[in-house]
């Protein structure tokens, strides 16, 4: 932006026009001097400051110098006015600024070398950008502190390290609302403790070394096992549940050593849920299926990739001239991107021609897109929302901060009632506006009731909690029985998951292709057994084994969501990428490869292997797809439905 | 001029403490006459008036602040300040002490004009005997009629809640009383809002102090026009000084406003003791900056003071002989607000501590001339940069003492020793 130091007139839009530095923005009405600053791309250093709290300022870092104000002023809690010169540049501010950080090493350990945090910590970085070069406080004096208070099986504290900077406590009182960490004692002697000296309990305890700015909280299932500067870092979505919450991958030596945050104030706000953020180690060293297999009644030998995808044609062929195609059944998983499931579902209905396919075993009747109609941004603009049962939170747990901002930040009315609950049991609502309604998928006819007659007299939109990081994708494209991409009506509905395979163990479907089953095969291990002795043909690709992938009779390794590109669709429909952070556990192609070669084999050549390829043809296939892009939410218009 | 006797009128009238005699004095008269010759409005503007500045040690014009208010914002809050921590402050305690009905009149008649139904009076742990008394004295006008459901048969209520503290200098600060009236740890908020929008339980709220309050009734009864003329042009009424330090008779006395300072070390406080001559004092209690003998011809007034360089803050003088030690009381004051620091800023919590070592360095004889100036350099770095106004004043004597009395505090550098110590010694033996 240009210099410009003669004021601008005032125009009529809402805006205020703000100098920083000699340069000028007109911002929004209420912006803090902080934010405004950055949009000039002018820093101001901050500790007690924090995007999503709301403004304290007790550390004093960020005083910069306001126009006709007699002291220096708070940049955090400084909303501009119009006409606000305000300059980071002076004397005086950059005097401030060494002051303060002399107050915050005063009693510092100056530990950074075994800290955790440094290499990425504000402390270390400020006070070498902005500090005294050395102390002047003699290193005998320092009031010392309890450097390793558990403060639950996942955090410890050092209070030494705590700057003091009331993020963590107001972390508790304003984002979980649950309150649990508490300041104690006074002055120089001020610390961070437990309420109650009570271990914590929350479910969002791995935010807290991320919002704390030094090293003081540290996450124990982490500490002491990288640097930052070792770690390299991959953006992706956590593949724990259906909310999407964007990540970092940080891994180091080929190994995921943590699941960051990573902001996304549409979906996660950058808070974790500590069942998702704890999952990441877990993708190491997993017991996986790294070779291609053959397997029939006289053993089981190890083959090429072209020879297994050869095999497999070869017997699915041989089944359908056999039994017709209804003989065949295809299943996926709500794990597998939406490249993989736009081949998969294409294979099962073009080149296989059954009718029989799915990604998960419970039945969808009457499925169709007003069930995921209400975003998850949009619960802070209803006037009430509605959560029937505590499956919802349970299965998306990050989904309840989202309800306690929208009820303490915005004033919406949360009603948690129990997932029968029926107009009556809802009670009063207010007159005017949305009303969200949330569900999971066990409960959708329950919602569909209440639904149902709450439109009566208020305007409804629905949230239904998906199942698996992609089971909203692999509903949106088709990877159903009953609906094809799009929710576009087919001609001849096929059985579901369940059915699926209770016809398989009795023997009216014949061969069957599972793609990624071991995600919901651990419920019904001793149908699996049943349906594996009973099927001719079993094609299994996946990354783990289980009673499936140990009884195909064709076994082609698939690879991890955290080795591979493609995209996935979280519960309200926002279409996400996720990279290759890690190198696979398997020299085989990619599923999205090995599914085209075994169209090809097939008789269907040309479809595309490579996950971009596929995905220009899926978004020219189903345009709400195209219409979200990278990180919009796919919207449809309603369902096409015979 | 010289003592004027408002306040303090009936101080060591046998039985003061109970209704019955406070009545027969004429006391609650002044409620009675705002209750019947006044509406709310009328009130704020008599107060307005009369001049009243705050007494609790910012000066800020009551009437001023009462209008502050947002109309029709109902409940509101009004919290008497008796929490009377600063150094040197006793006056509080005295008006408590000697005529508690005399203060429950005042907040009754603040709580009529503010259209307030509960009000708080806020007493500093340490009070333990004024707090009882306060709640006898309570008891007694809510029997009386004068508390609680139609006082006094006006159709207005109110209630009143003694609440004691727990024994923190910055819960004297209004946002901090605020806090540890709800139940949280006292400690400053951030303003704006300021109370008067969203005070306690983020209702419109007033905090004054006990003297101002004390003050209403006799507002009331006399006029606004007649208080205004007693004292000076801007600073109005009488004040309660709180004299102590190396003088002849230390205690609490009234004084007009506009009278010099020296008539009151003179006349009042039977001057230096001990035959000795005056070194220094300070005139507002522990945050204030130091005077000289100099400045002993200021009158009492608010702005003439602060054109000094200090302030009558909230009322308390302190004298200092010829013996004393200036870098002494400086570390014995900075150790105050080391202690009672609330912790929430980091210039505050940690500068005070780091101001603290360097005091006993120095004090000790043991700091060099390079650490003085860091002295001088951290007190720049915290001054004007915290939360709260504590951490700010945490400076200011020891500033203001090291800048009129810096061959002393450079003379204790390297010393080993207090050189004034040594030489007082010498002085009081010879
Ligand atoms: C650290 C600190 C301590 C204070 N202590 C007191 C106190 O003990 N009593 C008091 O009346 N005011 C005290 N004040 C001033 C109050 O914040 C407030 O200004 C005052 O109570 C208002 O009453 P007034 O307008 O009647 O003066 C203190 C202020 C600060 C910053
Ligand atoms: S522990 Fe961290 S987040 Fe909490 S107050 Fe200390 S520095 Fe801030
Ligand atoms: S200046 Fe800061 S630490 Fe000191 S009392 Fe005020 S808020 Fe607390
Ligand atoms: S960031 Fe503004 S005071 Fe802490």
């Amino acid at each position: 932006m240009a210099a410009d130091t003669t004021p601008p007139a005032a125009p009529e839009d809402g805006l205020v026009g703000i100098t920083i530095d000699g340069r000028t923005a007109r911002v929004a009405k209420g912006t803090l001097v902080t934010d405004a600053s950055a949009i000039l791309g002018i820093h101001i250093p901050v500790y007690c400051a924090h995007p999503k709290m709301d403004p304290v300022a007790v550390c004093r870092m960020c005083l910069v110098h306001v126009e006709k104000m007699p002291k220096l002023q708070p940049a955090c809690a400084t909303p501009v006015s119009e006409g606000m010169v305000v300059s980071t540049e002076r004397a005086d501010v950059a005097k401030t600024r060494e002051g303060v950080l002399e107050f915050l090493l005063l009693n510092h350990p100056l530990d950074c070398p075994v800290c955790d945090r440094g290499g990425e910590c504000d402390l270390q970085d400020f006070a070498f950008r902005y500090g005294p070069q050395a102390s002047r406080f003699p290193i005998t004096e320092k009031v010392h502190f309890n450097k390793a208070v558990p403060l639950s099986d996942r955090i410890e504290l050092d209070q030494e390290r705590c700057i003091l900077c009331w993020r963590c406590t107001r972390y508790y009182d304003e984002i979980t609302g649950e309150k649990e960490l508490v300041l104690q004692e006074r002055g120089v002697h001020t610390l961070v403790n437990t309420f109650e000296g009570k271990p914590l309990t929350s479910a969002f305890q791995g935010n807290l070394p991320e919002i704390c700015p030094v090293g003081a909280l540290t996450n124990r299932k982490y500490r002491f096992k990288a640097r930052p500067w070792d770690l390299q870092r991959t953006k992706g979505v956590c593949p724990t549940c259906s909310y999407g919450c964007n990540i970092n991958i940080d891994s180091r030596d080929f190994e995921i050593k943590r699941f960051a945050s990573r902001d996304n104030p549409l979906v996660d706000d950058m808070w974790l849920c500590d069942r998702g953020r704890d999952s990441g180690p877990s993708w190491n060293n997993v017991e996986r299926i790294r070779r291609p297999v053959l397997r029939d009644a006289t053993g089981s030998r190890e083959v090429s990739v072209s020879e297994a995808v050869a095999a497999a044609a070869r017997s699915l062929r041989e089944v359908r001239e056999r039994h017709g195609p209804s003989s065949i059944a295809v299943l996926g998983s709500a794990e597998n991107t939406n490249e993989e499931i736009w081949l998969l579902q294409r294979l099962a209905r073009t080149a296989l021609e059954t009718p029989h396919l799915d990604h998960q075993l419970e039945a969808f009747p009457d499925i169709g897109p007003e069930e995921h109609a209400l975003g998850i941004a949009e619960i802070e603009q209803c006037a009430a929302v509605i959560v029937l049962g505590d499956e919802p939170e349970r299965e998306a747990p990050v989904l309840t901060l989202r309800l306690f901002k929208a009820q303490t930040k915005r004033g919406v009315a949360i009603r948690r009632v129990v997932a029968q609950a029926t107009r009556s049991l809802v009670g009063e609502l207010p007159a005017e506006g949305l009303i969200g309604l949330i569900a999971d998928e066990t409960n959708r006819e329950h919602a569909t009731a209440l639904a149902g007659e709450l439109s009566r007299s208020h305007q409804v939109r629905r949230m239904t909690v998906t199942r698996g990081v992609n089971g909203r994708g692999a509903k949106d494209l088709g990877m159903l029985p009953n609906s094809g991409p799009g929710y576009t009506a087919v001609d001849q509905a096929g059985k579901a998951g369940r059915h699926i395979l209770e016809a398989s163990a009795a023997g009216l479907i014949t061969g069957l292709v599972v793609m990624g089953g071991s995600v919901w095969s651990a419920s019904v291990t001793p149908l699996l057994e049943r349906v594996a002795a009973a099927l001719e043909v079993l094609v299994v690709i996946d990354t783990r084994p289980g009673p499936l992938s140990r009884a195909a009779t064709v076994l082609i390794p698939g690879h991890a969501i955290f080795e591979k590109g493609g995209t996935v669709t979280n519960m309200e429909g926002r279409v996400q990428r996720v990279r290759p952070a890690l190198p696979p556990a398997t020299q085989t192609p990619s599923e999205t490869r090995i599914l085209s070669a075994l169209a090809a084999e097939l008789g269907a050549a040309g479809w595309p292997g490579d996950h971009l390829l596929i995905n220009r043809e899926l978004v020219t296939a189903v345009p709400a797809y195209a219409r979200a892009g990278n990180g919009g939410r796919a919207l449809f218009e309603a369902a096409v439905r015979a | 001029m010289g003592e004027h006797k408002l306040l303090t009128e009936h101080f060591g009238t046998e039985g003061l403490q109970t209704l019955a005699v406070y009545e027969r004095v004429g006391g609650y008269q002044g409620l009675r006459e705002a209750l019947s010759r006044f509406t709310p409005e009328t009130l704020i503007d008599e107060v307005k008036a009369s001049g009243l500045r705050g007494r609790g040690g910012a000066g800020f014009p009551t009437g001023t602040k009462w209008g502050f208010l947002p109309k029709d914002v109902f409940p509101r809050y009004l919290c008497c300040n008796a929490d009377e921590s600063e150094p040197g402050c006793f006056k509080d305690r005295a008006l408590i002490d000697e005529n508690p009905h005399q203060l429950i009149e005042g907040l009754l008649i603040a709580a009529y004009a503010l259209q307030v139904n509960t009000a708080f009076i806020y007493i500093r742990g340490e009070y333990h005997d004024q707090r009882l008394l306060l709640e006898r004295c309570v008891e007694e006008a809510r029997a009386a009629g004068h508390i609680g459901a139609n006082v006094l048969g006006s159709g207005f209520s109110c209630d009143v809640i003694v609440h004691g503290g727990a024994g923190a200098y910055i819960c004297g600060e209004e946002t901090a009383l605020i806090d540890s009236l709800e139940g949280y740890r006292g400690q400053p908020r951030l303003k704006p809002p300021f109370p008067a929008l969203k005070g306690l339980y983020g209702k419109p709220t007033v905090v004054n102090n006990v003297e101002t309050l004390s003050n209403l009734p006799h507002i009331v009864q006399r006029g606004g026009a007649w208080f205004k003329q007693l004292g000076t042009e801007k600073s109005a009424g009488t004040r309660l000084f709180c004299c102590s330090g190396h003088i002849n008779r230390p205690g609490t006395y009234e004084i007009a406003m506009g009278t010099p300072i020296r008539e009151l070390l003179e006349e009042e406080c039977g001057g230096i003791w001990k035959d000795r001559s005056i070194k220094a004092f300070q005139p507002g209690g522990g945050s204030m900056q130091v005077l000289l003998p100099e400045h002993l011809d200021l009158p009492l007034d608010m702005d003439a003071v602060a054109q000094a360089g200090s302030s009558l803050g909230a009322g308390a003088m302190v004298f200092m002989d010829e013996t004393t030690c200036m870098v002494n009381v400086s570390m014995r004051l900075v150790d105050f607000y080391h202690h009672e620091s609330c912790g929430k800023c980091a210039p505050c919590r940690e500068g005070t501590y780091f101001e603290s070592d360097l005091m006993h360095r120095l004090e000790a004889g043991h700091l060099t001339l390079e650490e003085l100036h860091t002295l001088a350099d951290i007190c720049d770095n915290m001054n004007g940069k915290c939360f709260c106004p504590l951490g700010d004043t945490a400076t200011w004597f020891v500033m203001s003492a090291f800048k009129a009395f810096r061959d002393e505090f450079e003379a204790h550098c390297g010393a080993g020793a207090c050189p004034v110590r040594t030489a007082s010694a010498q002085l009081v033996t010879a």
